[in-house]
């Protein structure tokens, strides 16, 4: 399987890592607008071709799949030109800037009969992906309502609060906040499937050149309920997924390994209390330590990413069903439809 | 004469400008859009340029005029991708803009980081040899982007046939930057000094600042790259003890001899760390050679070729460094002690 990638920036560094150990996948070129960009990342990663021209580099290297890893306002083009070549898309989130762009392109994918797919990648790590076994295996009991609330300082100077150079999330409706839009949105699906009606709160706290740096969503969905959020101004930086069942309720912090259950367990129940702190304080530590090793070695925080592509290419190679699918994207662009602002500031 | 300053601002630059103005060349400052003038105290003669060498899509009009290029900017902080694209990138656009202006000198910044310390033996001079592709891209994030500034200018120059001069500083030093990395590993206020009687390669920042004026300005400077030490450097232990003296910060310093320090590195990279991917900088036998490794360091061909001689001596840039603030711009022509 041939693959290539545009846009050699920070994100492309995880895909072309993740690439280089997947079997029966070959890196036949890149493309950035950057010629010293696309050849320094030719030559880090053994990359036969590179390119500044993504047609050409579509014409000339023919790939089967195509990672679009630019900034969010040249996704759309980038990868509609990547599925007219013929090849399969795997784009960076967000995918695009406006709902009917990302219509646009599930069409012409269908038409072409090549795959869509957007990067959820944190929907793929072990977090998410244990408890989602248990929900399978019938011991979480029905989900009825998933929290995702991201806490990340972005008002940096360095970032998406850059005075010199104004950050290309800026031009998406919601600011910075849009760029993790399709974490929470993916998370939520996940857990409790597609929305049918979501309320929001947009708000700035700081000020900054961000438009918002605080949001919450409340969302009803087909199986459940979601709060989602993100707060730019709340410390330590944490990204907590917390998911009620009936019988079972998990929390993950998914920037670390951390992930405690809890649910029932054969004792008094006055004394259940006492069994889960114990327990809860054990896996805790265990988790502390394996965040800490993980900080030498692989992908880090990034391992949902890997695990898509793995799972992406192996499914593309057997052709069989692959772990997001156009329907899932289209619904988690839905919902992240209906949780953008309707002003441009608070 | 004129000059284009870019990162004009920065801790170097705003000491060029001054050196550049001092040799009556005529300076364009270029600046990012944010930046704030007000502190730097520069005459109204200095002509400030506005961009960000990142995205600013007007690069050509900052050459309007110009003779020569010196290009200083890079940034410094941020991860490995942010440097890059700020260091290479932009140094890309920049000089696509000089190819569409009569400019055809221009004096670069590099750094001692484009040398492989691991592969060279007692000496660090111009002839050491550099990193190669791909070893190079197991460095940090600095080395990486000053590597690939240089190569990418070099073949700019060999394109449009300009006239290049490459200054490759070691650490600079001045006001507010006293702390080098040279210096070991600091453990909260105390510091574990490897290799304490090792030299340091460093060039106080106004010793610096006047080497490119004078790279600007001697056409002898022309087709050379230099290295720009100030001499052959303080003993770590020493300079630490100034630092230490010069900031009041207290602490103890642990002397530990270098080659119990590069062995244990070895061993833990062989060992511990064999499988790992992302390692402290220090704990890299490459990165830790970087740092520490015991060479000698010279600013002959900077002596020979251009005459050149440091205008500050190591009291001098101590006084500047720790002593009370001086006032500022100087007009006066530099004094004549040397320090070499």
């Amino acid at each position: 399987m041939k693959a290539a990638l545009i846009g050699a920036g920070q994100i492309a560094r995880q895909h072309l890592a993740c690439l280089k150990t997947l079997p029966g996948v070959g890196l036949a070129a890149i493309c950035d607008l950057s010629p010293a960009t696309a050849e320094a990342a030719a030559e880090r990663y053994g990359i036969p071709a590179w390119f500044t021209d993504h047609r050409a580099m579509l014409e000339t290297a023919r790939p089967d799949v195509v990672h679009v890893t630019t900034p969010p306002n040249s996704h759309f083009r980038l990868a509609m030109d990547s599925l007219d070549a013929g090849a399969h898309v795997i784009v960076e989130k967000p995918a695009t800037a406006t709902f009917e762009e990302m219509e646009a392109l599930a069409r012409r994918a269908k038409e072409t009969g090549r795959h869509l797919v957007e990067d959820y990648n944190y929907i793929f790590n072990h977090a998410p992906q244990e408890i989602l076994r248990r929900i399978e295996s019938g011991q979480f009991g029905a989900v009825t309502h998933v929290e995702v609330l991201i806490c990340l300082d972005i008002l940096g100077p360095d970032g998406f609060a850059d005075p010199n150079s104004p950050h290309p999330a800026l031009q998406l409706a919601g600011g910075a906040i849009a760029d993790f839009l399709p974490h929470l949105a993916s998370l939520a699906h996940l857990f409790v499937g597609p929305q049918r009606t979501a309320k929001t709160v947009w708000t700035k706290r700081k000020a900054t050149l961000l438009p918002f740096d605080e949001f919450r969503g409340l969302v009803d969905a087909e199986r459940g309920t979601a709060a989602i959020g993100f707060s730019s101004s709340s410390q330590p930086d944490a990204f907590w997924l917390r998911v009620y069942g009936e019988r079972m309720q998990a929390t993950a912090n998914l920037f670390e390994t951390r992930l405690t259950f809890d649910g029932p367990r054969n004792v008094p129940k006055p004394l259940r209390p006492f069994f889960s702190g114990l327990e809860e304080g054990k896996a805790i530590r265990r988790a502390a330590l394996a965040t800490l090793l993980r900080k030498f070695k692989g992908p880090g925080a990034y391992e949902g990413l890997w695990e898509l592509l793995a799972q992406t290419y192996r499914a593309l190679a057997d052709e069989s069903a692959l772990p997001v699918t156009v329907s899932d994207v289209l619904a988690v662009n839905r919902m992240i439809e209906a949780l953008k602002p309707t002003e441009q500031r608070p | 004469m004129r000059a284009l300053v870019t990162g004009a601002n920065g801790f170097l630059g705003r000491h060029v400008v001054g050196a550049l103005l001092a040799r009556g060349i005529e300076v364009r400052a270029m600046v990012r859009p944010a930046t704030r003038l007000e502190a730097l105290g520069w005459p109204s003669s200095v002509e400030v340029f506005r961009a960000d060498l990142r995205t600013s899509r007007e690069l050509s009009t900052a050459f309007d005029g110009v003779d020569v290029l010196v290009h200083l900017a890079a940034v410094v902080s941020g991860g490995e991708d942010a440097q890059f694209a700020g260091t290479v990138a932009g140094t890309e656009r920049l000089l696509d803009a000089m190819a569409n202006s009569t400019c055809r000198r221009l004096v670069l910044c590099s750094s001692f980081s484009v040398y492989d310390y691991s592969a060279t033996q007692r000496i660090l001079n111009e002839s050491s040899p550099l990193h190669q592709a791909p070893d190079v891209y197991a460095r940090d994030g600095y080395t990486i982007a000053k590597w690939w500034q240089e190569r990418v200018t070099r073949r700019f120059v060999e394109t449009h046939g300009w006239d290049l001069t490459v200054l490759r500083p070691g650490f600079i030093w001045g006001r507010d930057h006293g702390y080098l990395a040279a210096l070991g590993q600091q453990l909260g206020r105390h510091h574990l000094v490897i290799g304490p009687l090792t030299r340091i390669p460093m060039t106080h920042v106004e010793n610096c600042a006047d080497v490119f004026a004078l790279a600007a300005a001697d056409p002898r400077a022309r087709g050379q790259t230099f290295n720009v030490v100030d001499g052959p450097g303080e003993r770590i232990w020493a300079y630490l003890s100034d630092y230490m003296r010069g900031s009041g910060e207290p602490g103890w310093r642990l002397p530990i001899p270098y080659w119990l320090a590069s062995a244990a590195v070895r061993l833990a990279f062989v060992t511990v760390f064999r499988r790992a991917t992302k390692v402290p900088a220090i704990l890299t036998p490459r990165k830790f050679d970087a740092m520490l490794k015991p060479l000698r360091f010279e600013n002959r061909r900077l002596r020979e070729t251009l005459g050149w001689t440091p205008p500050l001596d190591y009291r001098q840039c101590l006084a500047r460094t720790y002593g009370p603030v001086a006032p500022p711009a100087e007009a006066a022509p530099w004094p004549s002690e040397t320090a070499a």
